[in-house]
């Protein structure tokens, strides 16, 4: 599968490292180079300095023949704007992104945005725990 | 009117102070409080504390009952999402976004902003029609159909010159009603027309095609 | 000091009485007017002129508590019910359209999120007002 990620943070390094790693063909986009550090070494994928709510840069990164969008991004909203423009002008099959505000994940969820708020998921993992 | 005014920089100030003049009740949500205690200030408590795109502050000020949203932030992302939230949320019947990328307009529109204002696009307009020389001129926009009727000059130089029309490479769906021919009339194209240097050619594209129209008739 | 128009905020709190008794006190000596207000802060879910019917109520008992405190001690006062969306800009005008020259104002300490604040309005009223402020704090013992 073709995947791109915009955001090269913790979690989209991660994510870049561990779709790597089982062969799919990566490209990770930020707007800082420095971000890259984070990649594993040995990632065979792409990385590449670039805003992933400019058209023309998600055309470099090959979203045109991208299988799967994620935006990972520290920005919500950025986030959305990205997972949108994957989806409505470039027609990716499929698009995740994550956004921490829960109402606003609850709003695009049911807007049929794909979608994930770490925000619910963390704090409902730290209650489950303390329930043993 | 209730109107919600999002960012209360430049922009969002002097429009605010306007509508006001105009009686509308005017609310601006702002996130820096040394920008809110400024606005407020100096045109009265009508500045907001909060993030326009949560939709808890929108909650807050009473989105429910705003007849209009409009966002002015510097950020074109923060503006679509406060539009998107204050329409599928609150159900404002309008919606109005301030673009920095002329690009987003097709998004935006795409995503059911009612209107989007691009300061680029109207210095771009302005040049296109001061400046001849500029290689796309906007003619007008079919907006219910998303297209536009465009004018592009082909420059000396260009590899489409001696081609017949039908052997050039337009964008998908290009449609070429007519080419305007220095010394002679304009004429209707025929697909074996012969393109010739500085013919003025008028055609109808889909707004993304602009590029590619670019390419097929003034690359060398 | 020499006042003429006194304008008296109150808010339904403990502090209401004393600060009315003190303007009381102060306008005697001059012959001041003593003007009385009240605000009912509407929130922004609401066009301004909503009728919320229970806060009028609340609001003119109040009202007509401080006017009979007044009457008391002998002090004729006027009343103004006012509805607004913020409650230090609408005092702060008041001030400035009846043309005070003192405002009388209490407040009852507070505590927000553990910490001492004295709310939105007071620090509003004593950085606009268009004349001298005398704020009464009511004790409360811890």
């Amino acid at each position: 599968m073709k995947v791109v990620i915009m955001g090269c943070g913790r979690v989209g390094a991660r994510l870049a490292g561990l779709l790597d790693a089982e062969g799919h063909g990566v490209t990770v986009m930020d707007t800082d180079s420095y971000s890259f550090r984070r990649l594993p070494p040995g990632f065979k994928g792409k990385a590449l300095v670039g805003n992933g709510i400019d058209e023309e840069a998600l055309k470099r990164a090959g979203i045109e023949q991208a299988d799967a969008f994620f935006s990972v991004t520290q920005g919500d909203n950025r986030n959305l704007m990205a997972a949108q423009i994957a989806r409505h002008i470039f027609g990716v099959k499929r698009v995740i992104c994550r956004i921490y505000d829960p109402l606003r994940q609850e709003m695009y969820e049911s807007l049929g945005l794909e979608s994930i708020s770490p925000t619910t998921i963390i704090a409902d993992t730290l209650r489950k725990k303390l329930e043993g | 009117m209730y109107i919600i005014v999002i960012g209360g920089g430049r922009v969002g100030y002097y429009l605010s102070k306007a509508l006001l003049d105009e009686g509308h009740e005017i609310l601006i949500i702002e996130k820096s409080p040394a920008v809110c205690e400024i606005v407020n200030d100096e045109l009265g408590s009508i500045c907001y504390r909060g993030d326009g795109c949560e939709a808890s502050t929108l909650a807050q000020v009473g989105t429910g009952r705003a007849d209009m949203l409009i966002a002015v932030t510097g950020d074109d992302e923060d503006n679509l999402i406060a539009c998107q939230v204050a329409k599928h949320k609150f159900k404002v019947p309008r919606t109005i976004a301030r673009i920095r990328n002329p690009k987003n307009e097709i998004l935006f529109k795409k995503l059911g902003i009612d209107v989007t204002i691009s300061s680029t696009n109207v210095i771009l307009e302005q040049i296109a029609e001061e400046v001849p020389t500029h290689p796309i001129i906007h003619l007008h926009e079919i907006r219910d159909k998303g297209l536009e009727i465009v004018e592009i000059k082909i420059p000396q130089g260009s590899a489409a010159i001696g081609k017949a029309l039908k052997d050039v490479d337009l964008p998908p769906g290009t449609i070429v009603p007519l080419i305007i021919r220095k010394a002679l009339r304009p004429i209707i194209p025929a697909p074996a027309t012969i393109l010739m240097a500085e013919d003025q050619v008028i055609a109808v594209i889909e707004p993304m095609a602009e590029d590619a129209l670019r390419q097929s008739l003034r690359g060398a | 000091m020499e006042f003429h128009r006194i304008l008296v905020p109150v808010a339904g709190l403990e502090a209401d009485i004393e600060t009315v008794k003190l303007a009381c006190r102060l306008a005697r000596r001059e012959k001041a007017r003593i003007l009385v207000m009240h605000v009912i802060p509407i929130s922004r879910s609401l066009p301004l002129d909503t009728e919320l019917t229970g806060e009028v109520k609340k609001a003119e008992k109040v009202l007509e508590e401080a006017a009979k405190l007044a009457l008391e001690l002998g002090c004729d006062i006027e009343t103004d019910l006012l509805q607004a969306r913020n409650v230090g800009p609408s005092i702060v005008d008041e001030a400035l359209e009846r043309q005070i020259d003192l405002v009388v104002m209490g407040l009852t300490y507070k505590r927000h999120f553990g910490q001492f604040s004295l709310g939105d309005v007071t620090p509003y009223v004593l950085k606009n007002a268009p004349c001298p402020v005398i704020l009464y704090q009511q004790y409360q013992p811890e």
